[in-house]
C-alpha cells in the first residue's frame, strides 16, 4: 500500500514538476506563526523542509538569534551540526506566549506537490520541546489553508508573497 | 527594643545577601547604561505624540507594500517589518511620517546581552533566578529596615529630611545617601521581584489576546485607512505594535496593541472588531518593566545607574560601620570588683564610647584600677569610688541602645558604699532633646542616696573639643587626676593666659568678693568660667563670674588652706594675677528666655548679679538664693535692692540656713512650686548655681513639681535648656 502510494506520488510529481521546472526555481511565502498563550521564555522555532524519507532537507527559517539555545531544538540541532549551513539571512526573533510573527520562507517550487513536508519545531528554555509541534505536507493546499500546530503554536498560515 | 530589631534585621539581611548583592548591584549599574547607549542611536522619530496612525500608515503602505508589522521601541523608535519589493525580509527604523528609513537595526550588544544574562540568573538557569529573586525580596526588606532606621533616627517621617549634622564619619554618609536613595533601591528591589517572580512563574500576567468572532465581521463601503476613526484617535506614543492584516480577506484585521490594551481593527471598514483591556497584572509587569530596566527614560536610567553604585557604597559603608563598632569593645585589665573607677557608657555608634575609652586608658597610665563598660551592665561595684557616666540619646530623647535597661537597674542595684557619680553627655544641640537621656542619668543618681555628685552634668555639642575641654579640667581638678598627656588643645589653651587688674577686694565673714578687669580687651560673659593657677602649675581652679558695668566679679567661699581661695584672698587693689575665661554658653543670660527664674547658694550668686544687671528688657525675674547668715549675704544686699529699683530684678527671696528658721534655699522653691512650674511651661528659664548638694535637693524638688504639675520629665525641660544648672 504505502509502497503503491509513493509510486503514484513520484509519478504524480514527475508530470507536474517537468514542465514548471524551466520557468521559475523557487517560491516566496510569508508565513505567520501565531503562538499559544504559553507563559515564560521566548520560543525559539525552526522551520525546515523535510524529504519524504523523514529526513531534514533544508533550513527554511530559525526564529531566535541566540545560537546558544540551539541545542534545546534537538533533533535539528543535530542535522545543523552534521550539515552546517549559513542560516544567518533566514533568522528572525524569537516569539513569545501570545505572539505572532511573520517570516519569508522560500520554497524550491520543485518540492512542491512532490512528497516533501514542513516542520515546524519548537523549544522553550525550561520548557517542552516539540519536534513536531506543526507537520504539514508541503502541497499547494496546504500552503493556502490554516493549519494547527500541538505545542507552542496554535496555528500557521501562508500566503504567495 | 524596636529600633535594635530594625538595626540587627538591616545588619542580618544585609549580611546574608551582600555577595548576590555585590553582584546584582555591579551588573545592575552597567546595565543601566543600556538604554542610554540604545537611545544615543540616531533612529528617533521625534515627537510621537504628533504623529497619528491615519497619518502615517497609508504613508507607510504605499512605500512598504509587504509591511506585516510596526512596533514602537522604549516609546522612540519606530521599527517596521515586512518585505520589500523583491519579496526579501525588511527590518528598518524609519521616519512614521515620511517613511525614510533612518536605519537597521543591528544585533543585540553582546556585552549587554551577557551582563543581563548573568544579572537575571548568574548562568544558572532556573536556580541562579531563585537566588536573584530572594537577593531582590532581602533587598526590599533592607531597603525598608533602612527607611525605619532613618525614621527612627530623625525621630519621625515628617522631618525625614530635616538636617543631620555632619561629622564626617560613614555612618554620616551612610545616612545621608540613605535617605536620599532608599526610595530608588525599594523601587528596583519590588520591580526586581516582581518580575522575577514573573519569570519563575510564580505570578502569571496572563495576556489574552483579542479574541474576533468570526461571524460578527461585517463587510461594509470600503473606507480609506486614513479615514479609520480610531486611527485618528491614536498616536504613536501609545502604540506597541501595529500588526498589519495577513491578506486582504476581510477575516484579517489590524492588531493594535497600545499601553492598556489590545484591539483589532476591520481592514475595510475600520470598525473596532474586539477589544480587551489588559488585566492588572500585565500592566504592573509593565511598569516593573520600565521601573527596573530605564528603558523609558534616559534620566531615569541614570538614576537607576546611582543607586546600583550607591549599593556598592552603603555595602561597604555598613560594614565598615560595624566593624568599628565591634572593635571598639576595649578590653579590661581589671576585675569589677577591685576597681575604683567605673567607667559606664551609653553609645549607639562608638563615638561616645571612643572618648570613654581614651579616659580609660588614661587612668589605666596613671595606674589607676578602672573599669570601663556599658550601662546596661551596671552592677555593684564593692570597690568603687567613683562613677563616670559618658551617654549619648538616641532619637527622641530615649535611651541608646546599650543602656535601656539601666534606669531600672539602679533602681534594684544600690551601691553599698558612698560613691562620686558624674555625667557626661554627648549629643548635637541640632536636635530638641538634646543630651537628655545624659539629664535623666543625672537626674537619676541625684536622687540615690549612695550617690554624691563629684561635678556637675557636662554635655557636649557635636563633640566640641571646648565643651570636652571644660568636662576635662572640672573633673580632673576635682578627681585629681592630671589630664596634661590626655590631648593637644589643653596645652595650648593653658600659654594663653591674659593679665588681670583687681579693683576692688573685700571679706565679708567667709566670703571674699572681688572685682577686676581684664588688660586686653574681652568678651567675657556672665556665666563664663575664670580658670587660676594658684601655684602656676597644671593645678588649674574654676570660678563662675558675673560682669557687672564691664568688671569681672566673683565671689568666693574661703577654704581654710584653700588652693583657690586662698590665692585669691591673698590679692589687693592693683594687684595684677595671670588667669584665663573659659567660655561657657551653656550658663550664659538666656537671650531668648521671657522669664528667669535664678537660684543660688552662697557664692553661686556671683555669675547671677551680672545677669540681673545685663536683664535690659526687664523681663520677669526671680531670684532664690540661700545663704548661711545674714551676714553673708550682707555684700550683696545693696546691689540686689538697686536693681529691685531698676526693675531688673522682679523679686529676691533669700533663705538662711544657720539663722532661727533654718531655712534652705530649696524650702524656697517647695513654697513655690506652682510658680516655678508656671514658668517652665510658658518657656521660661531656671538657672541653678551653687553648690551640688544644693543642686541634688533642688532637682529632687523640680523633679516631683515636673512630673505632677507639667505633663513632662525634668529631663524634658533639662534637654530643652530650660533648666540651666552650673555647681561645683
Amino acid at each position: 500500500m504505502n509502497n503503491i502510494f509513493k509510486v503514484s506520488l513520484l509519478v504524480l510529481a514527475l508530470a507536474f514538476i517537468k514542465p514548471n521546472h524551466a520557468l521559475a526555481q523557487t517560491a516566496k511565502y510569508k508565513c505567520m506563526i501565531q503562538m499559544t498563550n504559553y507563559m515564560g521564555e521566548g520560543a525559539y522555532i525552526v522551520i525546515s523542509l523535510i524529504n519524504a524519507k523523514g529526513a531534514y532537507e533544508k533550513t527554511l527559517y530559525v526564529l531566535g538569534s541566540d545560537k546558544k539555545w540551539y541545542n534545546s531544538l534537538k533533533e535539528w540541532h543535530k542535522f545543523n551540526a552534521k550539515k552546517p549551513a549559513n542560516i544567518s539571512a533566514i533568522t528572525g526573533a524569537s516569539l513569545t506566549g501570545g505572539d505572532r510573527g511573520v517570516s519569508v520562507i522560500e520554497i524550491d517550487k520543485s518540492k512542491i506537490n512532490t512528497g516533501y513536508k514542513l516542520r515546524f519545531e519548537s523549544a522553550v528554555e525550561d520548557q517542552k520541546y516539540n519536534v513536531k509541534d506543526l507537520e504539514i505536507p508541503l502541497t499547494t493546499e496546504s500552503l493556502s489553508a490554516k493549519s494547527d500546530g500541538t505545542g507552542f503554536i496554535r496555528y500557521v498560515r501562508f500566503s504567495p508573497n | 527594643m524596636m529600633n535594635n530589631f530594625w538595626r540587627y534585621c538591616h545588619l542580618a539581611l544585609a549580611v546574608s545577601s551582600f555577595l548576590f548583592l555585590l553582584l546584582a548591584s555591579t551588573t545592575g549599574a552597567i546595565l543601566s547604561l543600556e538604554p542610554v547607549v540604545e537611545r544615543s542611536k540616531p533612529f528617533s522619530a521625534g515627537n510621537l505624540e504628533e504623529i497619528t496612525l491615519a497619518q502615517s500608515i497609508p504613508v507607510l503602505r504605499d512605500k512598504y507594500p509587504g509591511l506585516t508589522k510596526i512596533s514602537v521601541e522604549n516609546n522612540q523608535f519606530v521599527l517596521i517589518e515586512g518585505t520589500d519589493k523583491n519579496g526579501d525580509d525588511l527590518k528598518a527604523y524609519i521616519d512614521p511620517k515620511t517613511g525614510e528609513i533612518l536605519g537597521k537595526p543591528d544585533a543585540k550588544n553582546e556585552f549587554f546581552q551577557w551582563v543581563t544574562t548573568l544579572h537575571r540568573s548568574l548562568f544558572l538557569h532556573e536556580t541562579g533566578r531563585i537566588f536573584i529573586s530572594v537577593t531582590a525580596f532581602l533587598l526590599i526588606l533592607i531597603s525598608v529596615s533602612g527607611i525605619l532606621l532613618i525614621v527612627k533616627r530623625q525621630r519621625g517621617i515628617k522631618r525625614f529630611f530635616a538636617k543631620i549634622p555632619n561629622d564626617g564619619s560613614k555612618q554620616y554618609y551612610h545616612t545621608v545617601a540613605g535617605r536620599l536613595l532608599l526610595v530608588f533601591i525599594f523601587l528596583i528591589a519590588i520591580s526586581g521581584t516582581y518580575l522575577s517572580l514573573n519569570t519563575l512563574g510564580i505570578i502569571k500576567p496572563f495576556k489574552a489576546g483579542v479574541e474576533v468572532d468570526f461571524d460578527k465581521i461585517k463587510s461594509g463601503a470600503q473606507i480609506n485607512v486614513k479615514d479609520f476613526e480610531i486611527f485618528r484617535s491614536i498616536n504613536y506614543a501609545d502604540v506597541h505594535t501595529i500588526e498589519f492584516p495577513f491578506s486582504e480577506d476581510i477575516e484579517d484585521y489590524f492588531i493594535l496593541t497600545l499601553q492598556d490594551k489590545e484591539i483589532a481593527v476591520n481592514q475595510i471598514t475600520g470598525v473596532v472588531l474586539a477589544e480587551t483591556k489588559y488585566p492588572f497584572s500585565v500592566l504592573v509587569a509593565d511598569l516593573s518593566m520600565k521601573i527596573h530596566t530605564g528603558r523609558a527614560s534616559i534620566l531615569w536610567s541614570i538614576i537607576l545607574g546611582i543607586a546600583s553604585l550607591s549599593i556598592l557604597f552603603f555595602i561597604y559603608s555598613g560594614f565598615a560601620i560595624t566593624l568599628k563598632r565591634i572593635s571598639k569593645r576595649s578590653k579590661n585589665k581589671y576585675a569589677k570588683e577591685e576597681c575604683v573607677y567605673i567607667l559606664l557608657t551609653g553609645s549607639e555608634n562608638g563615638s561616645t564610647l571612643r572618648y570613654a575609652s581614651s579616659v580609660h586608658s588614661l587612668l589605666l597610665k596613671q595606674g589607676k584600677k578602672a573599669f570601663l563598660t556599658s550601662l546596661n551592665n551596671y552592677s555593684v561595684y564593692p570597690k568603687a569610688e567613683q562613677i563616670i557616666v559618658f551617654t549619648s540619646t538616641y532619637g527622641d530623647g530615649e535611651a541608646p541602645t546599650n543602656a535601656n535597661k539601666f534606669m531600672s537597674l539602679v533602681n534594684t542595684t544600690p551601691q553599698t558604699q558612698q560613691v562620686n557619680f558624674s555625667v557626661l553627655g554627648f549629643g548635637s544641640k541640632a536636635y530638641p532633646d538634646f543630651c537628655k537621656f545624659a539629664f535623666d542619668v543625672h537626674n537619676l543618681l541625684s536622687a540615690q542616696n549612695w550617690a554624691k555628685p563629684l561635678i556637675d552634668i557636662h554635655t557636649v555639642d557635636e563633640r566640641s573639643p571646648a565643651d570636652l575641654l571644660l568636662w576635662q579640667e572640672s573633673w580632673s581638678q576635682k578627681a585629681n587626676i592630671s589630664f596634661a598627656e590626655f590631648s593637644d588643645f589643653e596645652k595650648e589653651n593653658q600659654k594663653s593666659l591674659n593679665a588681670f587688674t583687681v579693683k576692688s577686694h573685700s571679706n565679708s565673714g567667709d566670703t571674699i568678693l572681688i572685682n577686676f578687669k581684664p588688660s586686653i580687651r574681652n568678651k567675657a560673659k556672665s556665666g563664663d568660667l575664670l580658670a587660676i593657677y594658684p601655684a602656676n602649675d597644671h593645678r588649674e581652679r574654676l570660678y563662675s563670674i558675673g560682669i557687672v558695668d564691664k568688671s569681672i566679679q566673683l565671689s568666693v567661699k574661703l577654704h581654710e588652706n584653700g588652693l583657690g581661695s586662698g590665692f585669691l584672698n591673698r590679692l589687693k587693689p592693683a594687684d595684677r594675677f595671670k588667669a584665663r575665661i573659659i567660655k561657657n554658653p551653656h550658663f550664659n543670660f538666656p537671650e531668648k528666655a521671657s522669664k528667669l527664674i535664678l537660684i543660688s547658694n552662697g557664692t553661686g550668686i556671683a555669675p547671677f548679679l551680672g545677669m540681673i544687671d545685663e536683664n535690659k528688657n526687664k523681663i520677669s525675674c526671680h531670684l532664690y538664693c540661700g545663704f548661711q547668715t545674714a551676714s553673708s549675704f550682707e555684700p550683696f544686699k545693696e546691689f540686689l535692692s538697686n536693681k529691685l529699683r531698676e526693675s531688673k530684678l522682679s523679686k529676691l527671696n533669700v533663705a538662711y540656713s544657720r539663722a532661727e528658721s533654718k531655712q534652705y534655699v530649696s524650702h524656697l522653691i517647695a513654697s513655690d512650686s506652682a510658680l516655678i512650674a508656671e514658668n517652665l511651661l510658658n518657656g521660661g528659664v531656671v538657672m541653678i548655681c551653687g553648690s551640688l548638694s544644693m543642686q541634688k535637693d533642688i532637682l529632687v524638688i523640680l523633679d516631683e513639681v515636673c512630673a505632677t504639675q507639667t505633663n513632662n520629665p525634668l529631663s524634658f525641660y533639662q534637654s530643652r535648656n530650660q533648666i540651666l544648672m552650673d555647681c561645683y
